[in-house]
């Protein structure tokens, strides 16, 4: 009977041979659990897809009504503080493997020739995931959600030049209303994954394109020296993606995904506050992700030097990782072999937990 | 019968400029509309309304003492009118003028909050600090505090939905 079915659709269009060829890629067998960090991201968007459109079933992203909506879906759709809560957790998963992801890829030496494209398509799944994150918290519609619309487009405002305009088109007018949320919307759930779902098959299809290229420890019996490009091309050992690099994929999916939804369901998603306008004492809180740029916010006092904290610093910092393949030319990928690229890798995570940490201490008091 | 491409080079040439052109036109004829409702915002006028705060004997002003005192704008926002609650603070300085700050800060944007045991408005996002005449005194924010454009009827003051000094329109 099976074999009928297949028959039919080979006849047809060879699907056989479309999946042999897609699932008998040969994966360097020493670093599988490293590798299994962007499966297990495509898996994580994916998630968001699914759970973010049937939250849609309920969202109106109507200020203030969109926080009573949230608020519905946590409380009186029936497992829907479970929908939300993954949808909540998912994003932050998703945020924190992206930065392990990149991790990885940075200290293996993996954005070398010729997989600089590569790490240009991955930054901006970066930098595109980050501002998902970012708009979902403002769409929220609680109090957060009104003064993180405020505070960062008045930071946009600070953009040279084109600011003040950046900031009324994102907000639809001068002032944050209706078409402020509207707007946001429609860049979370339709702009945005659009270009999401773009970029993740253009990464998927340069990683066939270039080849195998692990990482360093692939190659301890390689004779060429690291110069050599036909090195890079023969790691000592080679498994089919299917099944043995798919199991291992599968069971850090299964992992992380037992993670997210355990807190979906035991910590579930904060729906806070509704906006209160006149309220005195409110002191707006970042996500977690946003703290370090944050706590940047609150250096360089005075009228010439906030452009550093808004602008200066946030995008030299971007362009110079967009542009990392270009910038560390050099052959070797092993990080023991760099050690100025590493030791500088390791400053910055760590420069980067600092500020995270100081940037989620509490603010100023809101009474004395 | 045309001929093909792999037979004529400069037939090739041809349909080659016309994919291109056609390409152009279509690009060109949606990014238009595209743009015209992207761009719409800043072709628009921003919606100014006066609104009465209320009477000065009524709010019992002690000098250098800060009031908040809720005003409600009613302004068109796109497709919808809405009301928009903001605070004044009322200070009534020693020489008994008043001026009427908004509460949010310079830097960002944020909710200020006043702490009479330092006699400062504190920002809770990055720690800005002002006066009680409104001038920085800590911390980010690059300017004064905002002030209400305002006018005075007899006892009644008048507040508009409009910041004092403020060319680029900053401010909520």
């Amino acid at each position: 009977m099976f074999k009928q079915i297949q028959n039919w659709f080979d006849e047809r269009i060879g699907l056989t041979k479309v999946i042999e060829e897609f699932n008998g890629e040969r994966i360097p067998r020493r670093g599988g659990w490293a590798y299994t960090l962007g499966s297990v991201l495509a898996f994580l968007f994916t998630v968001q897809v699914v759970t973010g459109i049937f939250l849609l079933f309920y969202y109106v992203p109507y200020f203030p009504i969109a926080r009573n909506a949230t608020y519905f879906i946590k409380h009186h759709v029936i497992f829907g503080n479970i929908l939300l809560g993954i949808h909540l957790w998912g994003a932050f998963t998703m945020i924190f493997i992206i930065l392990i992801h990149m991790a990885r890829v940075y200290f293996s030496g993996a954005y070398k020739k010729p997989r600089e494209m590569q790490w240009i398509a991955g930054m901006v799944l970066f930098s595109v995931v980050v501002v998902l994150g970012l708009t979902g918290y403002m769409l929220v519609g609680n109090e957060n959600s009104w003064w993180t619309i405020n505070v960062l487009t008045n930071v946009a405002s600070h953009t040279p030049f084109i600011g003040g305009f950046i900031r009324e088109i994102a907000k639809g007018g001068t002032e944050t209303s209706v078409l402020t949320m509207q707007h946001i919307f429609a860049v979370h759930v339709w702009l945005l994954p659009i270009v999401v779902i773009m970029f993740i098959p253009i990464h998927l299809f340069l990683i066939r394109k270039t080849g195998h290229q692990g990482m360093a420890l692939e190659y301890k019996n390689s004779k060429l020296c690291d110069d050599d490009e036909k090195k890079w091309q023969h790691p000592d050992g080679t498994v089919p993606f299917f099944p043995d690099q798919f199991y291992k994929d599968m069971i850090v999916a299964i992992g992380v995904f037992a993670v997210v939804y355990i807190l979906a369901v035991y910590v579930g998603a904060p729906i806070g506050p509704m906006y209160r306008p006149l309220a005195l004492n409110f002191a707006p809180e970042a996500d977690w992700y946003f703290l370090a740029n944050e706590e940047l916010l609150k250096f360089f006092p005075g009228h010439g030097l906030i452009i550093f904290s808004t602008f200066l610093i946030p995008s030299i910092g971007f362009a110079i990782l967009f542009a990392l393949p270009f910038i560390d030319r050099t052959k070797e990928r092993s990080p023991f072999k760099r050690p100025a690229a590493t030791v500088l890798g390791i400053l910055f995570l760590l420069l980067l937990v600092y500020l995270t940490l100081i940037g989620g201490e509490p603010k100023a008091p809101a009474t004395v | 019968m045309a001929k093909s491409s792999e037979e004529s080079p400069s037939r090739r040439t041809f349909m080659m400029v016309v994919i291109g052109l056609i390409s152009t036109v279509i690009g060109i004829a949606l990014a238009v509309p595209i743009l015209g409702a992207v761009l719409n915002p800043l072709f628009k006028k921003r919606d100014i309304v006066w609104t009465k705060l209320g009477k000065i004997s009524d709010l019992n002003l002690k000098p250098l003492v800060p009031k908040f005192v809720p005003v409600y704008f009613r302004v068109k926002e796109g497709w919808s009118v809405n009301t928009l609650p903001r605070q004044v603070v009322v200070v009534k300085q020693v020489n008994g003028d008043l001026l009427f700050f908004s509460n949010q800060c310079t830097h960002l944007g944020c909710p200020l909050h006043w702490i009479p045991a330092r006699q400062k408005f504190l920002c809770p996002c990055h720690g800005g600090m002002f006066n009680i005449t409104g001038q920085v005194v800590g911390g980010p924010p690059p300017r004064p505090l905002y002030q209400w454009v305002h006018k005075m009827e007899g006892n009644n003051v008048y507040i508009q939905n409009k910041f004092k000094d403020n060319p680029k329109d900053r401010g909520i």
